[in-house]
């Protein structure tokens, strides 16, 4: 079986190393790697050891301190390790976000893949569009649009009330119902997207073989059409999780900020209140670090095809 | 087995199918012949199910199946690209029908083990259809059609992606196959040769109707249209006018100095303007005037060697150009060259007065 | 934005560079880093119109925003908008230019109350632009009862109807003012007996918002909010008698001021902006966009009476009241308070 990754490689035959001209042609993409992926990367794993003084400076030292904070053990008042969950609570709390977005986006973005990926040539295109629409516009545009359909004074329940479905307004924006909707909204195409190149290069006779070996549509889906879309599926999980787990405007903006999710956290010490980049950095590579780990599981264990 | 009764199909304003009446018989084989896009495969996808027909009705077995869907038919198709599942393994891919019946897996495997060893397939089980060549492929896509014992296998061009030689090893192993399982096949191609070698019965479609359905001996030697007879071998297709009835035979002037007998068919033409069709091997060449009826005279214009057979054209004094094979020059045979004058010989049998269309 | 204005910048610097040869006077820039919605584009306009001198303006959203990429993140910036306890701590850590206050005659015009004030007594390192309090608004068409404090709002009858300010140190001041102690009085102890309070407001909240706190009070979505008195007055001017603004007990004030970072490349343009502003009708311009507090009583002058009869804007009998002070290392302890809460 195909890992994701194996969809950004070329194919196992083409797989050889570059010649002279060959790493002339990538040596941009791995200058902007250094640039923008490994030297921030490096820049926080230095942060992540230090401290911060009284006003916010970086101090420059070696201490685990920040791990320690970011795994539950702190120092209480006479010094000796406590056990505080606080950051592991939120991290779980944040997984679990991330986790039923990404279920949702596949069960929304599937049926509509599939309908893109089956449609006529003439009306494909026009349908792709309209997945990336809304990105032509801006992330925040979008988001205000979302509270100025949601909440109490809104489209929504204005809609609602007109047509006497209720008649009190539902409270719809600032709950963690709001931040769902805005998570899926805005990671829908990503899920969309690659499900869609997997659906189009299935061939339509295999579909129907299966139909015609006596395999009804659920069958034929859950033997045939899901096994052969899975790298699709795959990416698309990779591409709405990690980000999904990373977002904090949507939280923000349609969730009241109410529950802190580990991305409120981490813009709180970089740009917030908290001001503890330290603490900040540790929290990043700690989220950095556990994703690699759970990628390297969920790969590793595919045999090859 | 099969019945088509009275099936139109449009796809939007074009018209696949117009009103085609047909009837496979049980334990038969039989072709559906015809050029690309003359609605042979459409015909097959109305049978498995995939494509409902605009109107008129499918039977299968007796009992209408017209708006069944394909997995409901107890019909299997092996598809023109095999459609294997490149995730499932050799015997995974023909145990497939067997597992969506919820068989028990004892059964299941017993069962494959046997087709594998039918199709003889055995050592390739655990392999992926990406790691098979394209006649074990072939295999796999018959022995997962036939494990579910359908009442009728279609087949959609099944050999047309093998090479010439594996084509006619397949072919015989299909057949040999048919016969022994006593199925009932549907064959669609469009190689006129692989439908006479391997049919029972032939169905000519052209433009979304069938032309003819016969024998293959009654195809090849009774063409009823002009595009059967070109469609499947060559054939001189020539106008004629009827200028006598004599005994049982009608009196045919082809042209100036080609006048030929030919059998009055039941019933007789309604018109005296006929279209008939001549194989070119039918007409034989003689240095002498032969003594028989329906011979005239010619000079050979072209000659082409081909092998087993040698192709001559020919034109009468007249102007009337025809196609001619002859066997290749032998001891028993003269060979003509180009240049040459010629006695041509045609038996009444051998033309075929064609239906007006 | 950002690239938009970073082009913007390299085809400028590709200027620059490229002009030497015609030995053309350098233009003269002010790097200003301010709030967000605070400085009107006008203001900015009629200052380069008269000096020349072009403005380049970024944004923050917070004081502790501003920090990081001053102090942290390293960045140059000419002119800053600090808050007073920021300026507080920035003057102790010696990150503030001293300002020469016979080039800023319009000094003159800020009103008693607002100078030497305990964050810089001797007025040596900021200048107030605006000053406001945090206090309640009350949507009066849903909320009935009198609502004269925090204990009223948190009564436990507006649950889930509740904007409050994202700010931890906020949210303290006010347990403490509960407690009848000062918003400055911030000990372990106290902070102890803050904590049972903190407990049981945080459960009624529905919205924490620092930017923009009156747009769930505007949708509906809440009915009381405790949020910053210019928001208070928007939602007035807007919608009139549907919103009150109250100013509980112990409440406090803040004053955002402008201030010149140590090393400022261009010292001399941000001395002229500051005096620009102090102008009556510069200072005019800002009240009009955003009604807080306008420390400048030649300004007040000039501001229509609606303005001036907007009790969030200038809440009547001028009562005076406490700044935040900087609290140090205290400030992490406040962070761990209220996210341990919020988390439960």
């Amino acid at each position: 079986m195909q890992t994701p990754l194996a969809l950004l490689q070329p194919a196992h035959g083409a797989a050889r190393r570059p010649g002279f001209i060959g790493w002339l042609l990538i040596a941009p993409l791995i200058a902007w790697l250094v640039a923008f992926v490994v030297i921030p990367a490096l820049i926080l794993l230095v942060y992540s050891f230090c401290q911060r003084d009284e006003l916010g400076e970086l101090v420059f030292s070696f201490s685990l301190e920040n791990y320690w904070r970011v795994f539950g053990y702190v120092h209480d008042e006479s010094g000796a390790f406590a056990w505080d969950p606080t950051y592991l609570q939120i991290f779980g709390r944040s997984l679990g976000c991330a986790g039923l977005t990404t279920i949702l986006c596949v069960l929304i973005g599937y049926p509509v893949a599939w309908t893109l990926g089956r449609a006529p040539d003439s009306r494909r295109n026009l349908l792709l569009t309209l997945v990336m629409i809304p990105f032509w516009t801006s992330f925040l545009i979008r988001t205000y649009a979302w509270i100025i359909i949601l909440s109490e004074n809104g489209l929504l329940n204005g809609l609602l009330q007109y047509s006497r479905l209720i008649s009190e307004p539902f409270p719809m924006l600032y709950t963690p119902g709001a931040v769902i909707v805005g998570l899926v909204y805005s990671y829908l195409p990503f899920m969309i997207l690659p499900i869609y190149g997997s659906v189009e290069k299935l061939d339509n006779s295999i579909v129907e073989a299966a139909l015609d070996l006596g395999a009804g549509p659920l069958q034929a889906f859950l033997n045939v059409i899901l096994p052969l879309t899975r790298p699709g599926v795959l990416a698309g999980i990779l591409l709405v999780f990690i980000p999904a787990m990373g977002m904090f405007a949507i939280s923000d903006l349609m969730g009241g900020k109410r529950v802190p999710l580990i991305g409120n956290v981490i813009q709180d010490q970089f740009s917030g209140q908290a001001r503890d980049w330290p603490f900040g950095s540790a929290l990043g590579m700690s989220v950095v670090v556990l994703f690699s780990i759970a990628f390297w599981l969920g790969t590793r264990r595919q045999p090859e095809s | 087995m099969v019945e088509l009764r009275n099936v139109t199909k449009k796809f939007g304003n074009f018209h696949a199918i117009r009103g085609v009446d047909l009837n496979v018989r049980a334990g038969e084989f039989l072709t559906l012949l015809g050029p690309s896009g003359c609605g042979k495969t459409t015909l097959l996808r109305m049978i498995s199910g995939f494509d409902a027909p605009t109107e008129g009705s499918v039977w299968l077995g007796g009992e209408d199946v017209t708006h069944l869907p394909p997995y409901r038919r107890n019909v299997n198709q092996v598809f023109q690209s095999y459609a294997l599942f490149p995730h499932l393994t050799v015997e995974e891919n023909i145990g497939f029908g067997l597992r969506m019946q919820k068989l028990p897996r004892l059964e299941i495997a017993g069962r494959v083990q046997s087709a594998i060893a039918l199709v003889s397939l055995q050592g390739l089980e655990a392999r992926k259809p990406g790691q098979l060549s394209g006649g074990q492929r072939q295999r796999v896509a018959l022995a997962r059609a036939l494990i579910c014992q359908p009442k009728v296998l279609l087949l959609d061009e099944p050999l047309s992606a093998l090479d010439a030689k594996l084509r006619h090893q397949m072919q015989g192993e299909l057949k040999r196959l048919q016969k022994m399982l006593g199925i009932t096949f549907v064959f669609v191609t469009h190689d006129q040769e692989e439908a006479l070698t391997m049919s029972d019965r032939i169905a000519v479609v052209n433009q979304g109707r069938i032309e003819q359905l016969g024998d293959s001996a009654a195809i090849y030697h009774a063409p009823q249209t002009a595009f059967v007879a070109n469609f499947i071998g060559r054939a001189n297709i020539l106008e004629a006018n009827a200028v006598g009835v004599e005994g049982g035979f009608i009196r045919l002037r082809i042209a100036s100095g080609v006048e030929v007998l030919v059998p009055n068919p039941n019933p007789s033409p309604t018109t005296s303007r006929l279209v008939v069709s001549i194989r070119p091997e039918k007409i034989h060449l003689q240095s002498q005037r032969p003594t028989q009826e329906n011979v005239f005279e010619a000079v050979v214009e072209e000659e082409l060697f081909k092998g087993p057979t040698h192709q001559l054209e020919i034109k009468t004094a007249s102007g009337l150009s025809l196609s001619v094979m002859a066997a290749s020059q032998s001891i028993m045979q003269t060979a003509f060259h180009k240049g040459d004058r010629v006695w041509c010989a045609v038996h009444p049998n051998d033309i075929v007065i064609l239906r007006a269309d | 934005m950002k690239t938009t204005r970073h082009t913007f910048l390299l085809t400028l610097a590709i200027a620059v560079l490229a002009l030497p040869a015609m030995a053309a006077p350098k233009k003269k820039v002010l790097n200003l880093f301010c709030w967000s919605e605070y400085v009107p584009d006008s203001v900015i306009k009629g200052f380069t119109k008269e000096t020349g001198i072009k403005v380049n303006v970024e944004n923050y959203a917070s004081n502790e925003e501003m920090l990081s990429k001053l102090l942290v993140a390293g960045s140059k910036y000419d002119l800053i908008q600090p808050s007073e306890y920021t300026i507080e701590a920035l003057a102790k850590a010696n990150k503030l230019e001293t300002l020469d206050l016979s080039r800023i005659p319009n000094f003159k015009n800020i009103g008693a109350p607002f100078k030497s004030l305990p964050h810089d007594p001797d007025n040596k390192f900021s200048v107030p632009w605006m000053t406001g309090s945090v206090g309640i608004v009350i949507n009066t068409r849903k909320v009935k009862d009198e609502i004269k404090g925090y204990a009223d709002v948190f009564s436990g009858k507006y649950k889930n109807r509740i904007v409050v300010l994202d700010d931890n140190r906020e949210m303290v001041s006010w347990a403490l003012a509960t407690l009848g102690l000062g918003v400055n009085d911030i000990t372990s102890e106290n902070l102890a007996k803050v904590k049972p309070i903190l407990q049981g407001w945080i459960p009624q909240i529905k919205v924490y918002n620092s930017d923009s706190p009156k747009t769930p009070l505007a949708n509906g979505d809440v009915d009381l909010g405790i949020v910053w008195s210019g928001e208070a007055a928007i939602l007035i001017k807007e919608h009139g008698e549907k919103f009150k603004y109250v100013l509980p007990e112990n409440a406090h004030m803040f004053i955002d001021s402008l201030a010149i970072p140590k090393g400022a490349p261009n010292a001399d343009a941000a001395h002229q902006f500051i005096d620009y502003i102090l102008r009556p009708e510069v200072s005019k311009i800002i009240s009009e966009n955003f009604p807080y507090t306008n420390p400048n009583m030649e300004a007040r002058k000039l501001l229509p009476e609606a303005q001036l009869k907007n009790t969030a804007s200038y809440p009547a009998g001028d009562p005076k009241l406490d700044t935040f002070k900087d609290i140090g290392k205290v400030t992490k302890e406040i962070d761990k308070l209220v996210t341990d809460l919020k988390n439960k």
